[in-house]
């Protein structure tokens, strides 16, 4: 499971098209990978292709990432990973360098129509190899976080599923005042609402409210 | 320069004693959806002012939901207490527009009705921590006083050290258990009544001039 959702914990096979278009549980659209060492659920693509020829294993997260893009050789695979992984050049490596000793039947569709498949894959390719080679940071998560918090309510979860409830609950306490269930219905969260500073004015129908600024009181309160 | 400080302090000192003594305490009717706050209100308005607890608000911030009586002068005992009243909206954690749809009303309104009821307790709870000095609280004594709501609120009312009233509402009703009420809160005084009938509001206006003057 290399692609996870930051804000469900949805996660996604590697070479999964299900995360393009956003988190299908919650919409979310950061998504964190992570390497194959540390999760050994390899994916239906990679493990097709890449179960047969053994040995070259070792080199972890490159290695398995390679296996889902260059079908045929071992060798080939073990020489020119390292040094390229998370670029998107490897893609097409295998077309020029590899039909050597290919396994029969990876061998047949790496050549003969292989390079349509190749050229479709490698579009799909530079977005991952994007995803992989760019670490989301702490600042940006923090600042994707922060953004939530004060101008509007996370996004409202609103197909309740029993994996995402812990989560709720646990959101719940730290921030949320209200979650908007769907639109006209609401849960609050009563002692957030006491505690917290600025006063809600408004909810709006996208989930966003709009609030008084403590500072606001002195001038509008006569 | 040390004295002008000092006498100027010692004048708003002075000044602001005289103005606090003036001022109105702020009483807020709190209490769950439906236990009869306004109803509460709009009797206390009319039995000392002649008017109801207006649909106008004086309220700052432009909040059209809670309501506030200003100038309230109770007179017990040959001595006056002036207080504001605000009514606030019923206190609840669940908000769902389906509950207005049985009373005939459309999705829109419903859904509006909703949401509004929904700023409207963000509202409350606002005004609990900010604006008032002293509570009444009222619950409908037909229903169970255990909830999660009731318990909240009293807690953050004791919390404040704010003085409070509880008021066990529609004694007029059959199966009113005031006894119920008293014994969920043991630590507050009860007062039973008919906000609605008039019934026993010589004892409201006597604890809460006791409670608020």
């Amino acid at each position: 499971m290399p692609h996870q959702c930051t804000s469900c914990g949805r996660t996604f096979p590697d070479g999964s098209k299900e995360m393009l278009s956003g988190c299908p549980d919650c919409g979310g659209n950061k998504f964190q990978f992570k390497p194959a060492g540390a999760t050994e659920d390899t994916t239906a693509g990679a493990t097709d292709q890449a179960d047969p020829p053994s040995g070259d294993a070792g080199p972890s997260g490159s290695a398995a990432e390679g296996r889902s893009r260059t079908p045929p050789t071992p060798d080939d695979r073990s020489a020119s990973t390292p040094e390229e992984s998370g670029t998107d050049r490897r893609p097409t490596e295998p077309a020029d360098a590899t039909p050597s000793d290919a396994s029969a039947s990876a061998d047949a569709s790496a050549e003969s129509d292989g390079t349509e498949q190749i050229a479709d894959r490698s579009d799909e390719d530079t977005a991952q190899a994007s995803a992989r080679s760019e670490v989301v940071s702490p600042d940006e998560l923090d600042r994707a976080s922060r953004d939530i918090e004060p101008a509007e309510t996370p996004p409202a979860e609103e197909e309740p599923e029993p994996g995402i409830d812990a989560l709720r609950d646990e959101l719940n306490d730290q921030f949320e005042s209200i979650r908007i269930v769907s639109p006209g219905q609401y849960e609050l969260n009563l002692m957030e609402l006491y505690d917290r500073q600025e006063y809600i004015i408004s909810l709006q129908e996208d989930g966003r409210y709009v609030i008084e600024m403590p500072d606001a009181w002195g001038i509008q309160d006569e | 320069m040390g004295l002008l400080t000092n006498l100027r302090d010692s004048i708003s000192r002075v000044t602001d004693g005289l103005f606090a003594a003036d001022e109105p305490k702020r009483i807020g009717i709190y209490g769950p959806p439906n236990a009869g706050k306004t109803t509460l209100a709009n009797r206390i308005a009319r039995d000392w002012t002649g008017d109801a607890v207006g649909p106008e608000s004086h309220i700052p911030h432009e909040t059209r939901r809670a309501r506030r009586k200003e100038n309230v002068e109770i007179e017990r005992n040959g001595r006056k207490v002036t207080i504001d009243i605000v009514d606030t909206p019923g206190v609840t954690t669940k908000v769902d527009y389906k509950e207005f749809l049985d009373h005939d009303m459309e999705k829109d309104d419903a859904v509006r009705r909703s949401r509004e009821a929904t700023e409207g307790v963000a509202e409350a709870m606002h005004w609990l921590r900010e604006d008032v000095d002293g509570v009444i609280y009222v619950l409908d004594s037909t229903t169970d006083p255990f909830t999660q709501v009731n318990t909240m609120l009293i807690g953050i009312i004791e919390s404040q050290d704010l003085p409070a009233l509880i008021l066990a509402n529609k004694t007029d009703l059959e199966g009113s258990d005031v006894q119920q009420i008293a014994n969920a809160f043991p630590q507050h005084e009860t007062i039973p009544l008919s906000a609605l009938e008039g019934d026993n509001m010589d004892e409201v206006y006597t604890k809460i001039a006791e409670y608020f003057g």
